[in-house]
């Protein structure tokens, strides 16, 4: 595979990291700015020592690994962010384990009942990575489920995160289960597929950073409130508060 | 083979999603406009509510009824309170929806964009939560068991206080929408 188009993802995430930079979102979402920062430095190291074969198998497994923990960190960050204004309840706190346990068991059954062709450490990497893509995918899952029935909205950080990394473990795990069948084409398939998923996951977290975060206060094309208005809307309250109290 | 089941479904409940997401996407929330917003609200009375929710009318229901004529009465409340339930969850999303116009809809955040929208999602919440309770109170043939649970127990879901988390969507609403006109807010408020 040419060079350029290898490394179509790794330009695509050195301008997210520029985005995230420019707009102080390691502040709200810190563990995805450390995930975005090690792609880069990831895909960097892959492009350097590509031409050493076994420095570039060593570092292409080591990446792979940073990537799921990483990836696990973020998907646990986008839980907490999202659940943490909803509900401070006991099971609240039970969700990203249970997630992470369905992740994980799922990989396990099915590396027992289909193998991966992998042995020693990138065995296990491959096996963790699916447990990471199967999580990525239930929490998806999830916010979108949360989104629908509380309705809220979902231009918001973490659903923009978590809809590019649905998108993408999508993908992975549409290949890991069918395009298998294709036999020798496989890596190819492999390869061209998960970079083009990639790179779109990438596209929509660079379309969600690049629109600058909005305050959470009224827009400022709205008027601002006149003296006289703000009277206005103090006694409206007063009257508002008195009429609760009455009311109890 | 069951775990490519599970996986199967796993990608067509993510393939579901962004099918969802894209449909929200394209058809954005309904523009509405001050007019669109108060003849859209249903009123809740929150004294019915406090009553239905008072640990004191349950017990004195339960003393004064037989306990055939107790469980009557008591679904009957609990049909009346699904109701209540109903219309918070309903008025908060006309609020919302009204907010969502009002800050701009296109704009990300890094979460919600007002106070409305938080005190709005904290009472679907709560109502989504009672609301599955009472739906399983409803359909269970409790009569035949001779149990009937107390209404004072669904103050509180997810961590939430009902009435004060509507009370808290109230006040919001009236900070938020301070730019109507003084009898615009006033029968806002009203009919909330």
């Amino acid at each position: 595979m040419n060079v350029l188009l290898q490394t179509i993802p790794l330009w695509l995430l050195a301008v997210l990291l520029f985005l995230l930079l420019r707009g102080h979102a390691y502040k709200v979402c810190p563990w995805f700015f450390a995930y975005v920062a090690f792609g880069v430095a990831a895909g960097l190291v892959r492009v350097l020592v590509r031409n050493y074969p076994h420095l570039y198998y060593a570092t292409y497994w080591i990446t792979e690994a940073g990537y799921d923990v990483l990836g696990l960190l973020v998907m646990y960050e986008l839980i907490r962010t999202v659940l943490q204004k909803l509900a401070r309840t006991w099971w609240g706190r039970l969700i990203f384990p249970a997630v992470l346990l369905a992740g994980i068991g799922l990989s396990v059954v099915r590396a027992l009942s289909a193998p991966p062709q992998f042995s020693g450490l990138a065995f296990y990497i491959v096996t963790g990575e699916i447990a990471v893509r199967c999580v990525q995918a239930l929490v998806f899952t999830g916010l979108v489920a949360i989104v629908l029935i509380l309705g809220i909205r979902w231009r918001q950080y973490p659903f923009g995160i978590a809809t590019g990394f649905g998108g993408y473990s999508f993908v992975a795990l549409l290949m890991t289960t069918k395009f298998s069948d294709f036999g020798t084409r496989f890596t190819f398939l492999w390869g061209w597929t998960l970079l083009v998923a990639y790179s779109i996951a990438v596209l929509i977290w660079i379309w969600f950073f690049s629109v600058p975060q909005k305050p959470e206060t009224p827009s400022p094309d709205l008027p601002a409130p006149s003296p006289g208005a703000l009277k206005q809307h103090q006694a409206t309250m007063e009257q508002y508060l008195d009429w609760l109290r009455r009311m109890r | 083979m069951f775990s490519q089941i599970l996986i199967w479904l796993l990608v067509a409940s993510n393939a579901l999603g962004y099918i969802y997401l894209l449909y929200r996407a394209w058809t954005r929330v309904p523009r509405r406009d001050i007019d669109d917003v108060v003849p859209f609200l249903y009123p809740v009375d929150l004294s019915l509510m406090e009553s239905l929710l008072d640990p004191a009318a349950d017990f004195e229901l339960r003393w004064r009824l037989s306990p055939r004529a107790f469980r009557e009465a008591q679904r009957r409340r609990m049909r009346l309170y699904l109701e209540l339930l109903r219309r918070m969850s309903h008025n908060s999303t006309v609020l919302a929806e009204f907010n969502s116009v009002l800050l701009g809809d296109d704009k990300f955040t890094s979460g919600p964009a007002s106070k409305l929208e938080e005190e709005a999602v904290k009472v679907r919440l709560y109502s989504w939560c009672t609301r599955l309770r009472l739906c399983i109170w409803l359909s269970l043939p409790l009569n035949a068991f001779g149990v009937m649970p107390a209404l004072a127990c669904l103050r509180t879901a997810a961590d939430l206080d009902g009435p004060k988390t509507y009370d808290d969507l109230k006040a919001a609403a009236v900070a938020a929408f301070v730019q109507l006109q003084p009898a615009e807010l006033e029968t806002l408020t009203r009919n909330l």
